[in-house]
């Protein structure tokens, strides 16, 4: 048997706090932001394509437009859009965690309120 | 500003694909952006809305920074900035997880060969059971804390607070985030001329960020580092041997140690004191005085305290308290830290506070990679602005000596 894989903690522990009064907005904004975080991630990484490429005299724009997808590459997005999913909902995701944990704001007032105490 | 500063690479810390290094960066420009673009623009939303909406409801204008509070919190700016500066945080763990769960198990295995490469000490208890202060919150949101291990020994936690640290600053604190025990030795070399401890103990060191500098101003030092996480002790160890610096580490808790009274010549710590609880802070002030030699001095950098603050500064900076999980963190502020001091038994007139300048500079004047006289300057010679992490000038320091005479 092997040894199972070692999986870090994702979630903070303590309540999230709110800061829209408008319901799932928290959680859209997070969304915004990590959609905007995944398209400077390919940017990136389409600048270094062509950047490694120019190197060794290769024109890539050409060969994108003629290139075709066989199973291994579809099964591969298919993964990487995944967990991409898995980021973006990364706020519905806590708040499912705090529950199973009941977790909530009156243990976390309580924390500031005892650690306070002299 | 330009993305110059870069962290040195070292067996130890996590290595990145593209695409995760990339994520990273992300979430260190995002933390810029917010502090830079939205931050500046508190301040006017403040005084041209929100105080005068709270002033026509109360025919006044809010007091302190919990009416303040009262009266941003509703309004959608403040909320934009916020939410935002938390997701950046979120991210900024989550990204450099990715880096940390590819590379394990090897990580530990690798942490473990390099600390069995040195003669310094490594000490954990099994027994060992971490204040609440540390396990109840996660402390800055980062995932598990500094205290968790997946399994036996796992060192996950601290390779991510390596990292993690690192973009937290953005870079400010150096490429080995050293800044902060390197400022404090500043201080030292330049204020204390002549002293020249012989033992020398750095409390709440996590991976020992700021302790090793302490090593390479006194060599012929005995320099040790405690901190409540067993992961966080055993990954300095590691990262010291790893980098060629002979320093000890133990797993303790610096309200009450085991060394013996007076073994010490010099005690530090960095941010450690806003990250512990009302009833722990007077116990290491005690713990520090007993753990002193006569005429030995405590420097403890952290957060100076609220009083001589705006309430709208005091505002800003108590965001940490409500939406980043560090529970101490405003009532730290609020604490007579002098107080403490000669309540411990600190001679009253050796008691005080001072600034620490950053010494950031010399890693510019080193040719450390990505620093420019230019970037660092503009990062050192920054006007105190709440918000933005470290203040510009400098660190502050609680500083205070033990009576060369009982």
């Amino acid at each position: 048997m092997s040894t199972p894989k070692l999986k870090p903690q994702r979630h903070s522990r303590g309540k999230r706090p709110q800061f829209y009064s408008t319901p799932g907005l928290d959680d859209a904004m997070s969304m915004i932001i990590v959609l905007a975080q995944e398209l400077s991630v390919l940017r990136d990484r389409v600048d270094a394509i062509e950047r490694v490429s120019a190197k060794r005299g290769i024109d890539l724009a050409k060969e994108i437009e003629s290139l075709e997808l066989d199973q291994a590459a579809l099964d591969a997005r298919e993964l990487q859009r995944q967990q991409l999913f898995e980021r973006l909902y990364y706020v519905t995701r806590k708040e499912a965690d705090e529950l199973a944990q009941a977790d909530s704001k009156q243990r976390y007032d309580q924390v500031i309120e005892e650690t306070a105490q002299a | 500003m330009l993305n110059t500063f870069q962290q040195a690479q070292h067996p130890l810390l996590p290595r990145s694909t593209h695409d995760e290094a990339s994520r990273q960066e992300f979430a260190k420009s995002l933390k810029q952006f917010v502090q830079q673009g939205l931050l500046p623009g508190l301040q006017p939303v403040f005084a041209q809305r929100a105080a005068k909406a709270f002033e026509q409801q109360h025919g006044r204008a809010p007091q302190d920074r919990r009416e303040i509070r009262k009266v941003m919190e509703p309004d959608l700016y403040f909320q934009h900035y916020a939410a935002l500066n938390r997701i950046a945080q979120e991210l900024m763990w989550n990204s450099v997880i990715d880096s940390v769960e590819r590379e394990l198990p090897a990580l530990n295995e690798s942490a473990k060969a390099w600390s069995a490469k040195t003669d310094a000490q490594l000490r954990i208890d099994a027994d060992f059971v971490p204040p609440r202060y540390v396990t109840a919150l996660d402390i800055h949101c980062m995932p598990g804390g500094y205290a968790s291990e997946l399994s036996p020994g796992d060192i996950s936690v601290a390779a991510l607070y390596d990292r993690g640290a690192y973009l937290y600053g953005m870079g400010f604190a150096g490429p080995l985030n050293d800044d902060m025990g390197r400022s404090v030795c500043n201080y030292v070399q330049r204020k204390l001329p002549g002293f020249k401890p012989r033992r020398i103990l750095d409390m709440g060191c996590t991976v020992g960020h700021s302790t090793l500098p302490y090593k390479t101003l006194f060599p012929d030092a005995e320099v040790w580092g405690i901190d409540v996480g067993g992961p966080v002790v055993r990954y300095a160890h590691a990262r010291a041997a790893a980098l060629g610096v002979d320093v000890n580490f133990a797993q303790m808790n610096a309200e009450q140690t085991d060394f013996e009274d007076g073994y010490f010549d010099l005690i530090v710590s960095h941010i450690l004191l806003h990250e512990t609880s009302g009833k722990a802070m007077p116990r290491i002030v005690r713990e520090c005085h007993r753990l002193l030699s006569p005429g030995g001095y405590v420097i403890h950098a952290d957060l100076p305290p609220f009083d001589l603050m705006s309430p709208f500064t005091q505002f800003i900076l108590d965001n940490e308290t409500w939406y980043n999980n560090e529970p101490f963190w405003g009532a730290m502020r609020e604490i007579d830290q002098i107080k403490l001091a000669t309540d411990a038994g600190f001679p009253a007139d050796s008691v005080a506070f001072a600034t620490a300048p950053m010494a950031i500079l010399e890693s510019s004047a080193e040719g450390a990679a990505g620093y420019t006289g230019d970037s660092t300057a503009a990062v050192a010679d920054r006007e105190f602005t709440a918000g933005e992490f470290a203040p510009g000038g400098g660190w502050e320091v609680l500083v205070a000596r033990k009576a060369v005479q009982a």
